[in-house]
């Protein structure tokens, strides 16, 4: 029997009680014991970004973190960024600017773009490449991912969020 | 790759993820950012059999500007030091050190205790320690003792810490606000390991002449090493093109770097010469200014 | 991968060729042996750990001495392999006199792949060279044991 160990957190603003391996990597945990398979998988061992959640308002590669350390936080994951059905504005400028093609990095590039848009609202061409820069993307070259996070900065100030 | 299966330990402070690293001895990691750690645990390169978080230490975490110098709690985190308002005024170099270091997500759960204590050669931090005559404290069986940065770096991912102690704190001298000061390195891609790195603190005397330089050097060999006899050359004298290139060379021949997949030995040592001259001439334009 | 180094030891060459052909002199100094055995002539198994700070691995593997000219030259040909990645390779070792001194001259030439030559590329070859230079420290040291015997 191998030994597990009890976590309480919350994800997407819903509250969960869970037994974890030790080694049970918090994007697995994500993924197979809370079934929110928008967080994706491309390297497990940090390089990709793809599966970058927010994790206490940080962004994070939760592929470099075990579930059992995540007891009492809470997390973001793209699933929780729309609501009632409606759009995340960045998730509209990533579809209204084709900010993606394949979608893989999609979800890791949305929550990266989510902290950046919080903490530099106004973020210039050179802030957006930075806050990026944990999220390699394969099919885009960036020029309209760096597009549509300058749109979803302006939506996001006309809304007043 | 998943990791092999360990135990897991979220000590409540320092002296019980002591107890807990002689408990278990060879076998026992420390986990704080878990930035470097994780990895070669998911590729199975790291296989220990015991993890002691030490994330729950909060009395680790801490930015402290002392008359004489600059305490830093080992578990700080880069991000924290970036955007620290202090070390941006007091400590511009540390400021943009950090901000070379990997990316948005490392930064906001690396450690500066982490990145030290693993001893990365191609590191960002282990090789500014040097520069700044920085030091770290260490606590063990023994009670707490300090090491100075030039008695920490043995080689790849080894400093002579014991197996059995803890990156506490790292303390960084004042430096005078006339200093001139630049990190530059040289990545494939931008925030790659660096293939060189180089840190530079300068000031000069009302005769114009070098009367403190530290020239360090990232990337080429098996650790950070201080470009000594650069340093020697330039001390004394007048810090113009001709000699600030003559030092360049000095350092260059004075490298031994590797070749890899990366960059063969003759190009390391080519680049050596090309950033500290970057690195000589920006610490310039800063004294000046 | 290519290596190649000398070592000077302070010790007549057929002292020193006697050490280099002597398998349980061989395990005491090889960097993490755990086993070395006789299979056959001239030819050994081994298991070793190696690591570096937490990246520890353990590797098994099979060498055969070839091209033996006593008391000078000969030839190391193995391979092996671990979790971690699997290395082939040959060295030549060449022992000079030089009066009651000798060098051992070696020369490597080694594949390595899997996941430790991928990630741990940067390292590898100055790594390599550590090991290299202990395994000579070592041998060394026992030689002195055995001549203040």
């Amino acid at each position: 029997m191998v030994k597990k160990y009890a976590i309480n957190l919350t994800v997407n603003g819903i509250n969960y009680e869970k037994e974890v391996e030790a080694r049970k990597l918090l994007v697995d945990f994500i993924r197979e014991d809370i079934g929110l398979t928008g967080t994706h998988i491309g390297c497990e061992h940090g390089q990709c970004g793809a599966c970058t959640v927010v994790f206490n308002g940080k962004s994070l590669k939760s592929c470099l973190m075990f579930a059992v350390q995540a007891d009492g936080a809470e997390i973001l994951t793209v699933e929780g960024l729309a609501k009632d059905e409606k759009l995340h504005p960045i998730q509209e400028a990533f579809w209204e600017n084709h900010g993606l093609q394949c979608g893989y990095c999609t979800p890791g590039v949305l929550m990266s773009s989510y902290v950046l848009l919080k903490e530099n609202p106004q973020p210039s061409e050179e802030d957006i490449r930075e806050g990026i820069s944990g999220n390699i993307c394969r099919c885009t070259g960036y020029v309209n991912i760096v597009k549509a996070i300058k749109e979803a900065s302006k939506k996001i100030e006309g809304a007043g969020i | 790759m998943k990791p092999f299966s360990f135990e897991y330990f979220k000590p409540n402070n320092i002296d019980e993820a002591i107890s807990l690293l002689n408990g278990y001895g060879e076998d026992a990691v420390i986990l704080a950012g878990g930035q470097s750690l994780i990895p070669l645990m998911n590729l199975r390169l790291a296989r220990p059999k015991y993890i002691i978080d030490i994330n729950k230490i909060a009395e680790l975490s801490y930015i402290k500007d002392t008359n004489g110098g600059l305490s830093i709690g080992a578990l700080t985190r880069h991000r924290e030091i970036e955007k620290s308002d202090i070390i941006k005024s007091k400590y511009p170099i540390l400021s943009k050190t950090v901000s070379l270091i990997g990316n948005p997500q490392i930064r906001n759960w690396g450690t500066i205790g982490g990145s030290i204590s693993h001893a990365d050669p191609a590191g960002e931090l282990p090789t500014l320690l040097l520069a700044l005559n920085g030091k770290v404290k260490v606590v063990g069986n023994q009670g707490e003792r300090e090491i100075d940065g030039d008695d920490l770096f043995l080689g790849y991912l080894t400093t002579s810490m014991e197996k059995t102690e803890i990156l506490r704190e790292v303390y960084i001298p004042e430096i005078s606000p006339k200093m001139g000061w630049e990190f530059v390195e040289l990545t494939k891609r931008s925030h790659d390991f660096a293939i060189v790195s180089v840190a530079v603190l300068m000031s000069i005397d009302n005769a114009g002449k070098c009367n403190d330089v530290r020239i360090s050097l990232g990337g080429v060999g098996s650790m950070p090493v201080r470009a000594k006899g650069a340093e020697e050359f330039l001390l004394d004298k007048a810090i113009n093109d001709d000699s600030i290139n003559e030092a360049a060379n000095i350092a260059s021949e004075e490298a031994e770097p590797e070749s890899d997949i990366h960059a063969s030995a003759k190009y390391r040592k080519e680049m050596v010469k090309v950033f500290v001259n970057r690195g000589l001439i920006s610490a310039l334009d800063r004294v000046r200014g | 991968m290519n290596l190649d180094g000398n070592f000077r030891f302070n010790a007549p060459r057929e002292k020193v060729w006697k050490f280099f052909m002597n398998p349980d002199m061989l395990a005491k100094c090889l960097p993490g042996c755990e086993k070395l055995e006789a299979k056959g002539e001239n030819s050994y198994e081994a298991i070793v750990k190696i690591g570096i700070s937490v990246v520890k691995g353990e590797y098994s593997g099979k060498v055969e001495l070839k091209d033996i000219v006593t008391p000078s030259h000969y030839r190391l040909v193995g391979e092996g392999g671990g979790l971690s990645g699997f290395v082939k390779g040959e060295v030549t070792m060449d022992l000079e006199e030089e009066s009651d001194k000798t060098i051992v001259k070696w020369k490597s030439v080694a594949q390595i792949g899997g996941l430790i030559a991928g990630v741990g590329q940067r390292m590898l070859s100055g790594v390599a060279k550590i090991l290299t230079n202990q395994f000579f420290k070592d041998m060394e040291k026992e030689l002195t044991k055995e001549e203040s015997l």
